[in-house]
């Protein structure tokens, strides 16, 4: 409590934080802003406008776009929890610590290879093994990239789960399927859900392996975007933008519940 | 014994996860980084990355990571420990974390409007008397950009090195004479070192090789190995050049990690 | 030999190539009674534990329960439950649903587990709680959840892993009287592992005390304090003043440049041996009167008594545990029985042990 009131910041300290805050949010809410902008540009604010909204919901080629990539996400992400789950089930089993450090050693290249490599790697992996560039590469793709992550997410809750719990279930009669169903899974369900929920905004927010494994005709939300951009300003990608963000804010408060329950005080990041 | 089996269980669909999807790739660009353009085996790539051009582009592709790692850290530390101060400092925290969640693509696309010749930052420029300049497609706009994209990557490691930080180590510090520089260089910086490192890392590696950002707010001013790589690719669509730069780029990633390796500290 | 519940017969578990945890160890449990396995930490009692649970597999010998080899019986079907140190209490789970978690597996009737659970809650005082979570219940709590979660699955053995030793001193002792109450209202046999000796000693119907993987000593606390068989054991079971001695003859014995009467006899004479001495068996006195001379180096008061640390002129160390304050530096005597001193003999087996001390209580009647 003593500590507590030590720490006061200084006025300077808050401006400099304020600014920090003020940096990361403006650009957020410029788009946000001139997405109401009658005139068409990212200057000039003319009058406000739901136009750019109205042209987006009734663009059903975007609609589908939008439709893909949740589509490849929720599926991804489903199977990513799987088998990163009993991935890490199966890592924390390992006694060896020789073994045990070199699989974890595997599941974290994909986590620190820039996606450019691993872009580049799947491409020529799915062109030589005759895959078709286009859903099932892009679903492939963003289940193996997401795999690792919810493996981290939930081996710690594995090794926090105390050792005598389960020899307390098996003392108690329980079978070794019952002691997974009754005891482990329970135990790591929070570790699960937040590792879907990493795989989930992994897959979404994916642009550069989508880009380079996609084939012609089709297309997820990151890859469109950067079409869209690089052709030049268009007022639609603002509107797309703010929607994007209300949905992301939507998505924190579900993660910051999950997280709560999880483990207070830690929060993931993405690439 | 029965152990054993339902462990081979779990871990089988994980393997061949690792074999497909993690070592599979990895040799394969290995592999075609010894074919040129024609599908010849021979090392021609490995004779043109050492040539002045590759070389240039690699340097300066490692300068600019550099200059965005730095910028990224001096900004970062402070943050992060006037966050660690704050009363509610896992909610602010999170505030910093949610920019990161918009999609990259949508904030490069933001500065396209801001950067812009009649964007904001230009009128901004206009009204103190400096004057309209062209700040997008130069050197400046892809290292502002960057820094602004990897700032929350940066801060969390380092942030969660400080927060893990024993206080009474710095009671300590003090009691034993300390002065507030001497405690951070002696006790504070030492003891979150490993944050810096984390921090060092997931920005130098991206910044190496992120491609999309080079393209949309530097027009081709900087090429990085990332942008390389995407030009070989699909672009030339010469894959033996592409993965001669995958491979470079891979060794790279792995003296950064062994660098950046977190051993930790019995704290 | 009717009334064993388990049996080791040269049980040894090895890991790789360490030194064996335990060592050909044979001993013989009991029905209905409340055992205690003492011993430091790292002497193999948490490991006989869980080689009666089923928790991990003996390197060599056997283990019987009720008679049967019960070696490859996985855990999951013996009729043991343990009470573990740390408690492993689900914590997904409520404390109605944790006690009923054994009886869920054997696909009780829902009806029946309310009605078992209930009792075993009742008998542990914990009614009115079935719905709490475990992280609102206090450490204390805990433990009575704990178990109450073995006791309601009827075992015939119930294993406590240093069940106490979380709990703070107020709290330890009261526990100790509510388990040695509760193992006589269940009439079950509980093995009970301690590095507590006070705790071993009020708790148990029969003491085993384990040192590197070998059983040094088993009996009753009793027999176990005031007969210890060698200095480890007098060393672990309470506070003694242990000298090197030699046995003159029969009922003679020297040590500290003194030939002092004692009980003991059969030992070769002039064989070397350890004498032991109980603190509150030494008594101050004057210098004249007293079988030692010792000065008083420091002095503690314990509550019931003055702890005294005393030295003779050789530089052994006499503790004296004494109602009457001494004065630092004083020059004093120290007076003590024949029956005072406990002569042991180096390497000597409980079995040995056992018939020795028989032959002396056979020989007192006999004088008598």
């Amino acid at each position: 409590m003593v500590y507590k009131l030590d720490q006061r910041i200084t006025p300077l300290s808050r401006i400099f934080l304020v600014l920090i805050f003020f940096i990361l949010y403006a650009p957020i809410f410029f788009l946000v802003f001139y997405s109401f902008n009658s005139g068409g540009t990212m200057y000039n604010f003319k009058s406000f406008t739901l136009d750019w909204y109205r042209e987006l919901f009734q663009d059903s080629r975007l609609l589908i776009i939008v439709l893909n990539t949740l589509v490849i996400a929720l599926v991804s992400s489903l199977f990513a929890t799987i088998i990163g789950t009993l991935g890490a089930l199966g890592i924390h089993s390992i006694r060896k610590r020789q073994t045990k450090n070199t699989l974890l050693s595997l599941n974290n290249v994909l986590i620190v290879s820039p996606d450019v490599i691993i872009g580049a790697s799947f491409l020529i992996l799915f062109t030589m093994a005759g895959i078709k560039l286009g859903m099932y590469s892009v679903l492939l793709s963003h289940i193996a990239f997401s795999i690792p992550i919810v493996v981290l997410m939930v081996l710690p809750k594995l090794s926090e789960m105390s050792p005598t719990l389960i020899d307390a279930a098996r003392d108690l009669g329980a079978s070794q399927w019952n002691v997974l169903t009754k005891v482990v899974l329970p135990f790591i369900t929070p570790g699960i859900f937040a590792g879907f929920f990493m795989a989930l905004t992994y897959s979404l927010d994916d642009f550069a392996v989508t880009f380079f494994v996609t084939g012609n005709g089709f297309t997820t939300l990151s890859v469109e975007i950067y079409s869209l951009a690089r052709r030049g300003i268009s007022l639609n990608v603002n509107a797309l933008s703010a929607l994007l963000f209300l949905f992301t804010l939507v998505l924190v408060v579900v993660y910051y519940f999950i997280s709560q329950r999880n483990r207070p005080g830690r929060w993931g990041v993405k690439k | 014994m029965n152990n054993k089996v339902t462990r081979n269980l779990y871990l089988f669909p994980y393997a061949l996860w690792i074999v497909l999807f993690v070592v599979a790739p990895l040799l394969l660009v290995l592999y075609y980084s010894f074919f040129d353009i024609e599908g010849h085996f021979s090392l021609v790539n490995y004779k043109t990355f050492f040539t002045p051009v590759y070389l240039k582009m690699t340097l300066s592709s490692f300068w600019y990571a550099f200059l965005i790692t730095v910028i990224s850290l001096i900004i970062a530390y402070p943050t992060a420990y006037l966050l660690t101060k704050t009363i509610h400092k896992q909610l602010w925290l999170l505030l910093i974390i949610v920019p990161s969640w918009i999609n990259l693509l949508l904030k490069a696309y933001a500065f396209l409007g801001i950067f812009g010749t009649k964007g904001i930052a230009n009128s901004f420029l206009e009204a103190v008397g400096i004057g309209a300049k062209q700040i997008l497609f130069t050197d400046f706009s892809f290292v502002f950009v960057s820094v602004y994209i990897f700032i929350p990557f940066m801060i969390l490691p380092i942030f969660n090195a400080l927060n893990e930080l024993n206080p009474t180590l710095l009671d300590a510090a003090n009691d034993l004479g300390a002065s507030k520089w001497i405690t951070f260089r002696r006790v504070i910086f030492p003891l979150t070192i490993d944050g810096v490192k984390a921090g060092c890392q997931v920005v130098f590696i991206p910044a190496l090789s992120l491609f999309m950002l080079t393209r949309l707010i530097a027009g081709n001013r900087v090429i990085t190995l990332g942008t390389a790589i995407e030009q070989q690719f699909l672009v030339t669509q010469d894959w033996g050049m592409g993965s001669t730069i995958a491979v470079f780029l891979i060794l790279i990633m792995f003296l950064i990690i062994s660098l950046t390796g977190n051993r930790k500290r019995g704290v | 030999m009717t009334n064993a519940i388990i049996q080791f017969k040269q049980v040894t578990k090895q890991y790789d190539n360490d030194p064996a945890v335990l060592d050909q160890v044979s001993f013989e449990i009991e029905r209905g009674k409340f055992y205690t396995l003492l011993g430091p930490s790292g002497c193999g009692k948490t490991t006989i534990l869980r080689l009666i649970a089923g928790f991990t597999e003996a390197t060599k010998g056997d283990i019987f329960f009720n008679g049967k080899k019960i070696n490859d019986v996985p855990a999951n079907k013996r009729q043991v439950n343990t009470v573990f140190q740390d408690y492993a209490l689900f914590p997904h789970l409520n404390v109605f649903e944790n006690v009923a978690f054994g009886l869920r597996i054997k696909k009780m009737k829902n009806a029946d587990i309310q009605q078992k659970v209930k009792e075993a809650l009742s008998f542990v005082n914990l009614e009115g709680y079935e719905t709490r979570e475990i992280r609102e219940m206090s450490g204390g709590q805990r433990q009575r959840v704990a178990i109450a979660r073995a006791i309601v699955n009827e075992p015939e053995v119930i294993l406590l892993d240093e069940p106490l030793s979380a709990l703070d001193l107020k709290l330890r002792t009261e526990m100790q009287y509510e388990l040695r109450e509760l193992q006589r209202r269940l009439g079950i046999t509980f093995i009970f592992v301690t590095h507590d000796q006070e705790e071993a000693l009020a708790m148990s119907d029969e003491i085993f005390v384990l040192n590197k993987g070998i059983i040094q000593q088993s009996g009753t606390p009793i027999d176990i304090y005031d007969e210890p068989i060698n200095r480890f054991v007098a060393d672990f079971i309470g506070e003694s003043n242990i000298v090197e001695g030699k046995m003159i003859k029969d009922y003679l014995v020297e040590f500290v440049g003194g030939q002092f009467e004692c009980v003991d006899r059969g030992l070769n004479p002039n064989e070397s041996v350890d004498i032991v001495i109980r603190p509150e068996d030494l008594e101050i006195t004057t210098l004249e009167r007293g079988k030692l001379q010792v000065r008083v180096d420091s002095q503690l008061f314990r509550g019931v008594h003055y702890e005294i640390s005393c030295y003779d002129k050789d530089g052994n160390e006499w503790l004296v545990h004494s109602t009457k304050k001494a004065a630092v530096g004083d020059e004093i005597g120290l007076y003590f029985d024949p029956e005072a001193i406990h002569v042991m003999r180096f390497g000597e087996t409980e079995a040995d042990f056992d018939r020795r001390l028989e032959a002396y209580s056979a020989g007192d009647a006999h004088e008598q």
